[in-house]
């Protein structure tokens, strides 16, 4: 049986051995990881905040914590000083004053608007919009980045909390059988048949969805997915030998559960965790791009992408997140592929 | 879509026949009615109070208008046939009862004329049904004297039974309109024949002498065609009835889901009445159904439509280019009218704690970068609205400047509320309370004007929080008071301002009022009494311009843009008079609207068709002319 200790179990080390072994899916999890750390740090890397300011002889690092209104920088103005500006002006003093800049100067919300030119702007390297603006001349990289930590953030909260109840109403199902089985199957059942789109567009034309409430819906109608194939799980577990021993040896119901069956069924849970991110990822994109998402101006990929169609001769709009959405999926789709067959018991798989 | 209707058609029919067997008395006098369509209509019931003189007053003054000047091209050529386009086809072509309000109500209905109409330049009423009118001593009756050149499209004559009747009509329960049912019971008090060509009209509120015509005036509802019709099947055995109509153009042909042909009259009554001479040239209209805008362009773009709106930034400068253009074989204009504006503005409700403060309101107002959102996503097309109402001629307070976008001047206002001190985030603190409001609206294509306002009220240190619904929750959320901010635009027509119903303290404070910034002021009211009960014009006028000194002063509502123009594209073959347009023009290509706006100025164009077959023949031989983009600001605001 597998103990408590994973890291050293023979197993699991077979497993990820396994998992290492098919190539496509290793690196993409590998790349995924490094995306997600740097996304986590976009402070750094896409701001419009400056890394570094040394002026006077004193030095600021504006990136994280309060604003600092442009006096400070001996400018006039009290509002957050645009370093971009300062850098401009630093550099035709030289007073030795100086800002470093992060490689994309832009945040996910300004409007970088030109006089007499009407955006969105093409991508350029000179204006440092490496993958152009959108229509009110927001930097695309700054809104991919931010909108994908979001995303992910999103999915992978969501992931948690269907998860969660997911799994224990399914292992309840599977382990007490009878009327609650009988019971949950019908409430599944309707939760399942409920337009879970409609329901969005109900719930967001008579209040603002916000982050959570957006979560709750969607948590509301999602955690059904897991229960079925947890109800199974247990059901199979149940009779086998090794819980009816432990049974025997007097455990109680949650520690046959939590102990014993749960462990015997993480290949199941693991298998299903890289499809239901990929899956949490979409969601929140279509109803973005319906408009029934999160509110503007929070950077989303949906509220690009609907963006993206209604200015085709703009392909860079379209262009950028389309590609950005397919890479992030496939990755995780080959995680995800990975990850089943390094579970699977079976050696060999063909799959359909 | 057709299992809908046909399954909405199926609850109607039971209803009515559920109607028709518990009121069998009212199905009998119907039918003893019918038999007597030639015999005089009884009097119109009226409530105590109300009601017009038994006999035609003596001491009336009969006033007419035939000596403003005319505004259509006596170049213009009578013929061929306009192509134009319906986004989806009518369910009916009945005028009022159940669907009777969609794409197609307006080409029927301008076909129906009212008495007077208004001349689109001086503003002043004109002949139309009517040749001369008059005003009853009680502020609120009117007299027609009919034209008796005028006829239905059958060749029946126009008489005053015919305005009787459509009392008696509209109010009937067989046409399941109960807009119409109210308004002809609660506004329309009475209508009396005094001869067949003279009638009176009695509403319920005296109102000022032009604008009565506007409120209280009706056109006739054929009695011959409707009274032997108007049963308990009524609805249904008009659906696809042609109805005789009094204006230039009836219906010739119906191509169901298609399309709709209209031909001009050759023989109209009013062809050579002096403000109908030279108008409604083509002989014959024909409305194709495209259920898509974009679809629509590519056959304009083809040549298959005659003309094309393109109001829109993105269709003015991004779609409109291309050889059509660049070869002049079409034209593109961009005609200035001065039409009453939409208020678009940001309502303040000033039942919000932070939003009771006048300073925080000027400051507000002062934080708003318009100028720049005009500037780069509006593409310099919209202009900044400068005050509430705008657009009535001289009612207009021309003097008037919305507050600008200053920092100082919002740093100063809001530094005096209180709200001295900036959080972490920018963003001004008084006692803990964050200067954060949230902005209310329903339209998606509007979320770009505002990212721009609320990143540039930002420096000021005020945030915007963007709330947007769906456009009838957002209304409603308005109505209820339950916004901080209100974006959104009230239209607006009629001849003068209106104060009452967005500013009075009757309104105030209550759901379902139009008062959406809960303003009162004791001041105020008294002014909107005064302004509402008043009918002398250069009183109202100069009550309307310190009312909207005060509501500027007062600083509830922040005037956003407006679009005082109308771009249009059509085909070389489509002329236009010198002038283009009127002073009211909304559309240059409107075939119709003789009367039901309230401004007479539709039917200027001409169609070529000889140039139809030149312009087609140099296309194909790749022949080109001098492109043509005209832009007109003959009626451009100061």
């Amino acid at each position: 049986m597998i103990g408590k200790d994973l890291a050293l179990n023979p197993l699991t080390l077979k497993q990820w051995q396994r998992f290492k072994s098919i190539r496509r899916g290793y690196w993409s999890a590998i790349a995924l990881v490094v995306a997600l750390l740097l996304s986590a740090g976009a402070e750094l890397l896409v701001n419009s905040r400056a890394l570094v300011v040394s002026y006077q002889g004193e030095w600021h690092f504006p990136t994280y914590g309060d604003f600092i209104p442009g006096r400070t920088f001996g400018l006039d103005y009290d509002y957050e000083t645009n370093y971009r500006d300062l850098k401009r002006t630093f550099s035709g003093q030289g007073a030795g004053d100086w800002v470093l800049m992060p490689p994309v100067p832009y945040d996910a919300f300004e409007n970088d608007l030109k006089v007499g030119v009407y955006p969105p702007y093409a991508p350029s390297i000179t204006s440092r919009h490496f993958l152009g603006t959108d229509t009110t001349g927001r930097d695309i990289v700054a809104r991919l980045v931010y909108g994908f930590r979001l995303a992910f953030a999103f999915a992978a909260i969501l992931l948690a909390c269907n998860f969660a109840i997911g799994i224990a109403v399914g292992c309840a199902m599977g382990f007490w059988g009878g009327a609650f089985d009988l019971l949950f199957q019908r409430v599944i059942e309707i939760l399942n048949n409920v337009p879970f789109l409609y329901v969005i567009m109900i719930v967001a034309s008579v209040i603002v969805p916000g982050f959570w409430t957006l979560m709750a819906v969607m948590v509301f109608f999602g955690w059904t997915g897991m229960t079925w194939y947890m109800r199974t799980s247990t059901y199979k577990e149940k009779s086998r030998e090794y819980v009816l021993a432990v049974r025997a040896l007097g455990a109680s119901s949650t520690r046959q559960i939590a102990s014993h069956i749960i462990p015997n069924t993480i290949s199941v849970i693991v298998t299903f965790i890289p499809f239901s991110i990929a899956s949490g990822i979409t969601a929140l994109t279509a109803i973005d791009y319906l408009g029934f998402g999160l509110p503007p101006p929070t950077p989303s990929w949906g509220e690009l992408l609907s963006q993206g169609t209604r200015h085709l001769e703009s392909p860079w709009i379209g262009g950028s997140v389309v590609v950005a959405m397919v890479l992030v999926l496939l990755m995780v789709t080959y995680v995800g592929e990975a990850v089943r067959e390094a579970f699977d018991p079976k050696q060999f798989t063909y799959y359909e | 879509m057709q299992a809908a209707s046909s399954g909405y058609k199926a609850t109607l029919v039971a209803g009515l026949v559920a109607l028709a067997a518990c009121q069998g008395e009212v199905e009998e006098e119907v039918s003893s009615e019918a038999a007597a369509v030639a015999t005089e209509l009884p009097p119109i019931e009226v409530a105590d109070g109300d009601g017009l003189p038994a006999v035609l007053p003596a001491d009336l003054v009969w006033e007419t208008n035939d000596t403003d000047p005319t505004f259509a091209s006596p170049d213009a050529k009578r013929g061929g046939t306009f192509r134009t386009f319906m986004l989806t086809f009518p369910l009916t072509i009945r005028r009022v009862g159940p669907d009777s309000n969609g794409s197609f109500a307006g080409p029927l209905r301008y076909n129906q004329l009212s008495p007077v109409t208004f001349h689109p330049n001086t503003r002043r009423p004109i002949p139309s049904l009517a040749t001369h009118w008059a005003y009853g001593p009680d502020g609120r009756s009117l007299y027609y004297r009919l034209n008796p050149k005028a006829r239905w499209s059958d060749g029946v004559p126009v008489t005053a039974d015919d305005f009787v009747f459509a009392v008696k009509f509209m109010r009937s329960k067989e046409i399941v309109a109960p807009w119409y049912s109210n308004y002809y019971t609660e506004r329309i008090r009475d209508a009396k024949r005094y001869d067949d060509h003279t009638i009176g009209i009695q509403g319920a509120d005296p109102k000022p002498l032009p604008e009565m015509h506007y409120e209280y005036a009706f056109g006739p509802v054929p009695r011959h065609f409707h009274e032997p019709r108007l049963t308990a099947d009524w609805v249904q055995a008009t659906n696809w009835e042609i109805e005789p109509n009094t204006g230039p153009y009836q219906i010739s042909k119906i191509d169901k889901g298609k399309a709709i042909e209209m031909s001009r009259k050759a023989d109209w009554w009013a062809n050579d009445e002096r403000y109908a001479r030279h108008r409604f040239n083509p002989d014959k209209i024909r409305y194709r159904v495209i259920r898509e805008m974009n679809v629509a362009y590519q056959h304009y773009v083809k040549g298959e439509l005659d003309t094309f709106g393109l109001v829109l930034p993105l269709y003015w400068h991004e779609k409109a280019k291309g050889t059509e253009y660049d070869a002049g074989y079409i034209a593109k204009y961009w005609f200035y009218n001065d039409l009453p504006v939409p208020s678009a503005g940001m309502f303040l409700n000033t039942d919000n704690p932070i939003l009771a403060d006048a300073r925080v309101r000027f400051g507000l107002a002062h934080a708003m970068n318009f100028d720049r959102v005009i500037e780069t996503v509006l593409r310099g097309d919209y202009d900044r609205l400068p005050t509430f109402q705008l657009g009535f001629g001289d009612y207009d307070n021309r003097s008037i400047a919305a507050r600008e976008f200053d920092i100082d001047k919002a740093n100063a206002y809001f530094d005096d509320a209180g709200f001295a001190e900036r959080g972490g985030d920018g963003i001004r603190v008084r006692d803990g309370q964050r200067l954060s409001l949230r902005v209310t609206y329903g339209a998606p294509h509007h979320t770009e004007r505002l990212v721009i306002l609320r990143e540039e009220a930002r420096k000021a240190g005020v945030e915007l929080e963007l709330q947007l619904l769906d456009g009838s929750s957002a209304f409603k959320t308005m109505q209820e008071k339950k916004h901080e901010i209100a974006w959104m635009s009230w239209s607006s027509q009629g001849l003068s301002p209106r104060y009452w119903e967005h500013f009075h303290s009757a309104n105030a404070g209550k759901p379902q009022t139009n008062n959406l910034a809960n303003h009162a002021s004791p001041e105020m009211d008294e002014l909107i009494m005064s302004f509402r009960a008043s009918s002398d014009l250069e009183e109202r006028i100069a009550l309307a311009h310190r009312l909207e000194q005060m509501v500027h002063d007062a600083g509830v509502v922040i005037p956003t843009f407006q679009v005082p123009y109308t771009r249009e594209g059509a085909w070389r073959w489509v002329h236009l008079p010198e002038w283009l347009g009127t002073r009211t023009t909304g559309s240059l290509f409107n075939p119709h609207r003789l009367s039901a706006g309230i401004f007479s100025s539709g039917g200027l164009f001409w169609i070529d068709e000889a140039e139809r077959e030149r312009t087609l023949k140099a296309m194909d031989e790749g022949e080109a002319f001098e492109p043509t983009t005209v832009m007109n600001t003959d009626y451009r605001a100061e």
